[in-house]
């Protein structure tokens, strides 16, 4: 082969890396494609790390239909006292919420939860009796209790939180992060996405869309039962003899194909046939839980084969051993108003079950395994729930986004302590407020990137994840 | 400190004294344009910026300078901005710390449409020019700035009105104003003004003579040699015939050809064979759903509402609609005029109708508890955005919410053309729940049978009055149960009785919800009754019908929302376009129809520039513009500006006739290159922006699909209808609120071209998604082209694949002859092209190992559904021959 070949050959290989956002070194980085050679290459500003990182990986627990933050973590005795009084009307002006109607004809009244509350570990951390398990780990936590948001539909809501935006169509978390600094795993994508739970996310894939970044970056669904990505297995009747014997006629062919048209494409186009077969024969073993102790197993409540959110926490823990960068775990449903089936005894109950004990076994396992400096994972809805009751069947609460509770643990976040504080009844922060874009900005931070300066240009406007805004988070920080 | 230059203010007729700073030399080095030093300047900026409806930014052109006035209303200096890198810290703090105050506490009043006291708070401009208080900002002056004295609640002004500022606030606003007030605009980045190439008329250049006569085909031939022998380098060789079908087949009707048209090219050794065969695929019905689905990119058509709940709409007589205007040549004037407006035109066909379907791809939210008005207002904001995208190529969308930053469109004028697309008669403010799930996809034209109408009348009128008699008997259970209370009852008793004590007037949806299913529960009679209406409305016939535009009797009202928040109402406005471009016609109302026909004018210099760069950008992977939807002062120049021109205005001059123009770009000798990589042209245009050959492109998600079936025999090639539903791979549709449950279609249907497939805008299908089709959010005017592992896994896995595979197999068993005259039969079918030798022997090896492997594993030859091992081992051939690089690229 000529030089000029072999050159081309490795000057495709990273290109490879870079449009697969897989295995991506940091010598990569300096520069990322859109698409195919034909496109100049719009410099993502900043791409690559910016500073040393306090985190490899993220885990994001993303509690889809937004969880009560005062059935869970904000103990508020006042509210309480208050409960069943009228909120004072001039706490209402100027403000939207959902179900407008509903409150412009029944004033709300304000509601105390019936869930106890305890402090526990060291760090004497408020959690109810909704959740005993993670009451257990809360040393290793950080609370945010005063996050706000801006648009208190679901679908907005998370899109919001996912893109920095309510408006459907932009880049994710997830996929910036996999642009920005590529993923570790030459086998797997850098950014997956699990779900459990009845449903699924509103607004489905907008939620981890890659929107104008290269298509390479979308985060890819995986599943827990059977083959975890779409298309992994070989057709019926190829054995793993006869698909590799296949993939190598392939790539035989294309290197001839090479030859003659010296398309670095068909380069590009070899690499990610070689890379889907290896993503072929490790995919079994990722998700064969039988190399998992039957205490790990029991840890996290997880049953193999079983489409669980507990066993999603098991599988982003292998996921991110496998490096990797990106994981989300969508759980449904906490978007408790009082109707049938979301109410704020057995229905909070059942969805607290099924969350409580592995959020609290994905910590304790993260720590024994050494993973959890490496690993920041993030809890929480898209907005919170209103210190007013909204009556339906029952007395539930209404979307409320002016203050939320959120918590994150380890990739450098420093445990034990509580951020941000809201008012008496918790409608307002009345300390450290803190935005969405705030977060986003710290995840990012903690990652190594500066949120300011990963951007990508888009007709004519050099997006980034938090717009024009957000800042860090320096007391999360360790 | 600096130098005084003298200058005239003309508003006061006064001389004043100009002080810059920094250094004019200085100055010039970064400046992104100069000015002559020696020469005293006379300045214009005191007549606008002193009033009201000014808008300082535009008044004053000199970049990097700007105006500051005192509160006396005089000017003491003109200030040039720091040195570039004390800039680019001073633009940073600013977007950090001192924007986000504006915005949040000041814009809302002072912004350049309110200018509540005369002051506009959006600019430095507007900044130290002040309002009616005299200046607010005087850079290097925190103390004497009458922002500071307002915002440190110091004096009589106090603000913001609402409450004090937190003190970092206001210490940022101060360090900001003693740093020299830098406003945040990157430093090297000028507003494109009137003067901007895009907004120019189209020229019509001569075709330029190159040295090389005997090369060019027509006059786009003649432009690009020229680019090329001034670099000195000479085009391509054209592509062999076989490579000629196969790229100009997939790019006009977006299928290879078959065996015998190849063939049949191949003998055509007559003068025009080419032409000829050009002009047969432009003839084809295929030719519409090839192009038809560029469009539909533009359109962002989708099968779905989008957003959270993401319900089906039916939408996919507009698809048809595109499909067979494309194949009828309408005019592309006409095109977007029916499109735009067709229910404006006189006496409207249901066609015309139909395609105003454009501007209904919008997407919908169903969700609970939203605010109708809201997603509304977001799908008139799509609508604007996507004019400026498709027709106009300008990032209009960027000036929601407030200036656009670098091109000349301002808030106002977004606003003017929002006023166009806001009387649509769709659901908005003040609608009810109720009301709005009934009336949720309004407008809509229907397709029914006289006998369907008539019995829907019939039902509705039954089911009427049944409601009236449920309500008299809502009225008796009412009775009934608040005796019934009087003796205590259980939890969901206790909020039943509350409602009650609601006057009826008063209960929400959400009370009622609660009171029927109450009654239902507990009443026999009730459900009997309910269950009685829920039956008819079963019964009422499913009327097809598609989504089209039609405006209420009395428009909305039009205004400017600040920061692009409706519920922050500013200036009304009506509709109107952008002052850059040549005005509408004089017309005291226009409406969407002089918006449509403004679109296409002649004097719109725009909408044929755009368009066909579009087309070129099809044809060559690239535009001639690379920025394909931004030809705003952020975009890249045209790397032909002359051809550009010559080609918009040949499509103005040929009646905006589609098919000419394919005809002119695929006949000429530019397209006809081969696409192999030559060295030494390489070095010199690394990017072959300069077109010295063809570039190999993949082909879109939809026409990989469209290949396998073709050369498979599997396709089912009818043209138009519903949206279909081929296999996809199980768990694809789980992972979005409603699970979508996908029954693949059995028969043709399961066929069918891939621009049919139905379009879950939650959920695509993964065979779409995963090769970068887009995701119908918006409008795309480009594709991305990735190449990935996920890819790899979908052509080498899926179902669909297989089943090609497994037909491809059969037809090349029917062909009687060696294992070399099948490959070869395999590969001129697949690839139109006969296989070379090393090719040949590396299929005849891996079908000789196939043919033993399963020779001694039936099992797997009926797994794989076929009847024998060379049946199976000719499946795995043909496998591998759909997963070929160069079955998935146009060469």
């Amino acid at each position: 082969m000529s030089l000029e070949k072999k050159l081309l050959q490795q000057a495709t290989r990273r290109q490879l890396f870079e449009q697969c956002g897989i295995g991506v070194g940091k010598a990569a980085l300096t520069s990322l494609f859109v698409g195919d050679q034909l496109f100049s290459t719009p410099k993502a500003e900043g791409s690559g790390f910016h500073h040393q990182p306090r985190a490899k990986n993220v885990i994001y627990l993303f509690m889809a239909g937004a969880p009560s933050q005062f059935e869970l973590f904000e103990r508020k005795p006042e509210l309480q006292k208050l409960s069943g009084k009228e909120l004072p009307p001039s706490m209402m002006e100027g403000k939207r919420f959902a179900f407008m109607e509903s409150f412009a004809k029944n004033p709300p009244k304000l509601l105390g939860t019936r869930r106890e509350f305890k402090q526990h570990g060291e760090s004497g951390q408020w959690v109810s009796e909704c959740l005993p398990n993670v009451a257990q780990v809360v040393d290793d936590l950080t609370f945010v209790r005063s996050v706000h948001t801006e648009n208190f539909n679901h679908a907005p809501a998370k899109i919001m939180m996912n893109t920095g935006t309510p408006i459907f169509g932009r880049p994710s978390m997830g996929s910036w992060v996999s642009y920005g600094i590529g993923s570790e795993s030459k086998e797997l994508p850098g950014f997956v996405v699990l779900q459990s739970g009845p449903r699924g996310p509103r607004g489905g894939a907008m939620n981890w869309a890659s929107g104008f970044l290269p298509t390479a970056h979308q985060g890819i669904p995986f599943q827990s039962g059977g083959a975890p990505i779409l298309n992994m297995t070989s057709p019926a009747g190829f054995n793993s003899g006869r698909q590799s014997a296949t993939i190598d006629a392939i790539l035989d062919l294309n290197r001839m194909n090479l030859e003659k048209f010296g398309d670095p494409e068909i380069e590009t186009r070899i690499s990610a046939y070689e890379m889907a077969h290896r993503m072929q024969t490790s995919g079994p073993e990722l998700i064969d839980f039988s190399t998992e102790s039957k205490a790990t197993l029991d840890m996290y409540g997880a049953k193999p084969g079983e489409k669980s959110f507990a066993n999603n926490c098991l599988l982003a823990r292998r996921l991110v051993e496998r490096g990797v960068r990106f994981v989300q775990l969508y759980h449904s449903s906490w978007d408790h108003h009082g109707g049938p089936n979301e109410n704020l005894d057995n229905n909070l109950d059942e969805v607290c079950l099924s969350a409580d004990q592995p959020c609290a076994a994905l910590i304790r396992d993260l720590k024994q395994r050494g993973l959890l400096d490496d690993t920041l994972v993030v809890w929480g809805g898209e907005f919170g729930r209103t210190p007013m009751g909204e009556q339906r069947d029952t007395l539930g609460r209404n979307h409320h986004i002016d203050a939320f509770t959120m918590w994150f643990a380890g990739g450098g976040t420093k445990p034990g302590q509580s951020i941000g504080e809201t008012d008496d009844v918790g409608f307002s922060p009345v300390k450290d407020p803190i935005h969405v874009h705030d977060i986003q900005a710290t995840i990012l931070h903690l990652l190594g990137i500066d949120h300011t300066k990963l951007t990508f240009k888009f007709r004519g406007r050099d997006f980034r994840l938090t717009d024009v805004a957000g800042n860090v988070i320096q007391k999360l920080l360790v | 400190m600096g130098v005084v230059y003298k200058a005239v203010d003309k508003k006061l007729d006064r001389t004043v004294a100009l002080k810059f700073l920094v250094a004019v030399g200085e100055l010039e080095n970064d400046a992104p344009i100069g000015f002559d030093p020696c020469q005293p300047i006379t300045l214009h900026i005191a007549p606008e910026p002193m009033q009201r409806k000014a808008r300082p930014r535009e008044a004053l052109d000199l970049p990097k300078i700007e105006a500051a006035m005192t509160r006396r209303l005089a000017i003491v200096a003109l200030l040039a901005v720091g040195a570039l890198q004390a800039q680019s810290d001073g633009a940073r703090f600013f977007e950090e710390k001192v924007r986000p105050i504006l915005v949040n506490n000041c814009q809302s009043c002072h912004n350049d449409e309110a200018q509540v006291s005369g002051l506009s708070l959006a600019s430095r401009g507007g900044a130290m020019l002040g309002g009616n208080r005299g200046s607010a900002v005087i850079p290097g002056q925190a103390d004497e700035s009458l922002l500071v004295e307002a915002v440190r609640r110091a004096g009589a002004l106090k603000m913001p009105p609402t409450g004090p500022l937190p003190a970092e606030d206001v210490e940022s606003l101060v360090t900001w104003i003693r740093s020299g007030a830098t406003w945040g605009e990157s430093p090297g980045r000028k507003r494109a003004t009137a003067s901007h190439w895009s907004f120019q008329p189209v020229a019509r250049p001569e075709p330029p003579v190159a040295r090389n006569t005997r090369w060019a085909r027509n006059p786009i031939d003649n432009f690009i040699l020229r680019k090329l022998e001034e670099k000195g380098i000479g085009p391509s060789p054209e592509a062999d015939r076989r490579t000629l079908i196969r790229r100009v087949s997939l790019d006009l009707i977006g299928l290879p050809p078959s065996p015998e048209e190849v063939q049949q090219f191949l003998e055509d050794d007559g003068p025009g064979a080419y032409g000829r065969l050009v002009d047969r695929l432009l003839k084809s019905k295929h030719y519409g759903e090839r192009w038809g689905r560029h469009w539909l990119d533009v359109a962002r058509y989708a099968d779905s509402n989008g957003y959270s709940i993401d319900g089906e709409r039916s939408i996919w007589r507009y698809r048809d609609w595109v499909i067979n205007a494309l194949n009828e040549e309408k005019p592309f004037d006409q095109f977007v005029i029916e499109q735009i407006a067709g229910d404006l035109l006189p006496n409207p066909t249901r066609d015309q109708l139909v395609a105003t379907g454009f501007q209904r791809n919008t997407m919908i939210n169903q969700e609970g508890g939203i605010d109708f008005e809201q997603y509304r207002v977001e799908a008139v904001v799509d609508r604007v955005s996507t004019t400026g995208v498709a027709f106009l190529g300008l990032t209009v969308g960027c000036a929601r919410c407030h200036d656009h930053k670098f091109d000349p469109i301002s808030q106002r004028e977004f606003y003017q053309l929002f006023a166009f697309y806001n009387d649509v008669d769709e659901v908005g403010a003040n609608t009810l729940d109720g009301e709005a799930r009934d009336r949720m996809m309004d407008p809509l034209l229907e397709f029914g049978k006289p006998e369907e109408y008539a019995r829907r009348e019939a039902l509705k009128h039954q089911i009427g009055l049944l409601e009236g008699e449920l309500l008299e008997y809502r009225k008796s259970l009412e009775a009934d149960w608040e005796t019934r209370f009087a003796t205590g009852g259980d939890t969901v008793e206790e909020r039943v009785r509350g409602i009650f004590e609601i006057p009826r007037a008063k209960r929400s949806s959400v009370d009622r919800g609660t009171l029927d299913r109450f009654f239902r529960a507990r009443d026999a009679g009730w459900k009997a009754r309910q269950d009685g209406i829920s039956a008819l409305m079963e019964q009422l016939p499913k009327i097809e019908s598609t989504m089209i535009m039609r405006d209420l009797p009395e428009p909305r009202e039009a205004y400017i929302h600040a920061q692009g928040d409706f519920t922050r109402k500013g200036d009304p406005v009506s509709p109107g376009t952008l002052s850059v471009l040549p005005p509408l016609p004089e017309n005291e109302n226009p409406n969407r129809l002089d918006l449509a026909r403004w679109l296409v004018s002649k004097d719109n210099p725009l909408t044929p520039r755009v368009t066909i760069n579009r087309m070129w950008q099809r044809y060559f992977g690239l535009g001639l513009v690379e920025t394909e939807n931004d030809f705003g002062s952020q975009g890249t120049s045209p790397s032909h500006p002359k051809l550009l021109d010559w080609l918009a205005s040949e499509f103005v001059a040929r009646d905006w006739s589609l098919k000419a123009m394919h005809r002119l770009i695929v006949n000429s000798a530019t397209y006809r290159q081969s696409s192999v990589v030559r060295s030494e042209a390489k070095k010199v245009d690394p990017s072959n922006r300069l077109l010295a050959r063809q570039n190999r492109v993949r082909l879109e998600a939809e026409i990989i699909r469209d290949s396998a079936l073709a050369v498979s025999g599997l396709l089912t090639p009818t043209v138009g209808g519903p949206s279909v539903f081929p296999p996809q791979p199980a768990g694809a549709g789980q992972f979005t609120q409603v699970d979508r449950q996908w029954k693949a279609a059995e028969g043709p249907d399961r066929y069918r071209r891939g621009l049919y497939t139905y379009f879950w805008r939650s959920a695509a299908h993964p065979g779409l998604a995963l090769f970068d089709a887009p995701n119908a959010q918006s409008s795309t005017t480009r594709r991305n082209r990735s190449n990935t592992p996920l890819q790899a896994l979908t052509l080498l896995n899926d179902e669909a694949q297989t089943e090609s595979a497994r037909a491809l197999a059969e037809q090349v068993l029917a062909k009687d002859g060696s294992r070399d005259a099948r490959i070869r039969f395999a590969y001129e079918t697949s690839l139109a092209r006969p296989p070379r030798e090393d090719e040949r022997e590396r299929m005849s090896q891996y079908l000789a190992r196939m043919t033993d492997e399963f020779e001694t594993d039936r099992e797997a030859v009926e797994a794989l559904g076929v009847k024998s091992a060379s049946s199976a081992a000719w499946t795995a051939a043909s496998r591998v021959l759909i997963n070929l690089d160069e079955f998935v690229t146009r060469q």
